[in-house]
């Protein structure tokens, strides 16, 4: 289990922000935890998964994509915040992700 | 190192980034001219193009109508531009523009067999009982286990890539297999808007009349080598292009393997020849040295 730490949190979030404006061709002072990924982004599930990756590779993290899946049907992501706040998750409880409350 | 180069075309168009038409027209390039071609063919007005159009979204027919006139006006824009593919590619539909970018077909005789094999299928199609959709986060064999445990008359028809599948079947078997398929973990799964099983065993019972009806459009040898998405050959004669139009109305396909042999040919250049950038959004999930040049 990852202890999350403040570094981790900003490295997480830098991470998003450069991704999304990368992918959504817009610059990243158009990006903050409240955008709406789907409304304001045009963002997909493509996009979602690419996202997963990155950090699977990044934090050598043992997850299954399956498990993030389930866990996304019960905790649905909207904004860039609830998605910096799901990976912090994925990172810290990996595959446990679907015991935590 | 040598740039390879291949044309690549979408089989319809998801969303559009509603530059297409400024992108042709600064180019040279009047889509009014490809609507009115199609117009005449089929015999029907068709209705002026825009980007937000009910009708071309949504009726099955000119869905495909008007994503194969986009592929082929913008291998116009790459013909007039210079630009000398050393392969191509059609997604599912796409290899109707991809043979008349090849110039192995006219842009009307396109049209022609898109109504034929629509008209084919429609017969199967037309009672609203089949559909297809797209699975993505699961693997293969997930979604096969969910196919085989129960017992519906579904099918994974093409690999996108290793966790993006599409489905075809029964509608209310691809609706139960996209639910069983969130319940597993699906990042996604949508249906698609379609009332066609294209790529299915449903189709099967096509092929002879839709090889029948092909034998009689003018086909000519290919400008460029085409990979056929069914299973990857090189085809270039009239000869295989007609078999490769049956295969890629009734049997599966498989873009993940066609993608990689294109790579495994020397290609690092892909170009988007058609309306939207669904292909360049897939191929985020294929691994190689590659660049998408956007239109």
């Amino acid at each position: 289990m990852a202890q999350i730490t403040e570094q981790l949190k900003k490295e997480v979030k830098e991470v998003i922000y450069e991704f999304f404006a990368e992918e959504c061709e817009t610059s990243i002072d158009n990006i903050s935890d409240s955008t709406n990924i789907i409304g304001d982004l045009d963002g997909d599930s493509l996009m979602f998964l690419e996202l997963i990756e990155i950090f699977k590779k990044k934090y050598n993290l043992n997850i299954e994509l399956k498990t993030i899946g389930k866990y996304a049907v019960k905790h649905p992501v909207k904004t860039i915040g609830e998605l910096i706040n799901m990976q912090l998750l994925i990172i810290e409880h990996e595959n446990n992700i679907l015991t935590i409350e | 190192m040598t740039n390879k180069s291949a044309l690549l075309f979408p089989a319809f168009i998801t969303d559009y980034t509603r530059k297409e038409i400024d992108t042709l027209t600064s180019n040279g390039i009047d889509f009014t001219d490809y609507v009115r071609v199609a117009s005449d063919k089929l015999g029907i007005r068709l209705p002026d193009f825009s980007y937000d159009s009910e009708e071309y979204r949504n009726d099955e027919l000119l869905a495909q109508v008007i994503a194969y006139l986009f592929g082929c006006a913008f291998s116009d824009l790459l013909k007039n531009n210079a630009v000398k593919p050393n392969f191509g590619a059609g997604y599912s539909m796409g290899i109707y523009a991809n043979l008349y970018a090849a110039e192995s077909i006219s842009l009307e005789d396109g049209i022609l067999i898109i109504y034929r094999a629509f008209e084919l299928v429609n017969e199967l199609a037309c009672n609203g009982k089949y559909g297809m959709g797209a699975i993505i986060g699961l693997g293969v064999d997930d979604i096969n286990d969910i196919i085989n445990k129960s017992n519906i008359n579904a099918e994974v028809i093409n690999t996108n890539s290793e966790f993006s599948y599409v489905i075809s079947g029964k509608k209310a078997d691809v609706v139960r297999t996209l639910d069983e398929a969130k319940n597993e973990g699906a990042l996604n799964a949508i249906p698609l808007n379609v009332n066609t099983p294209y790529h299915s065993s449903y189709l099967g019972g096509f092929a002879n009349r839709f090889a029948k009806f092909i034998e009689f459009i003018d086909i000519k040898k290919s400008q460029y080598p085409i990979i056929s998405t069914y299973n990857q050959r090189i085809v270039d004669s009239p000869s295989e292009i007609r078999k490769e139009l049956v295969y890629n109305l009734t049997e599966k396909i498989n873009w993940y393997k066609t993608m990689q042999v294109l790579l495994n040919n020397g290609v690092n250049e892909f170009y988007e020849s058609g309306a939207g950038k669904d292909l360049s959004k897939g191929a985020r999930f294929i691994n190689g040295e590659f660049k998408f040049i956007r239109l």
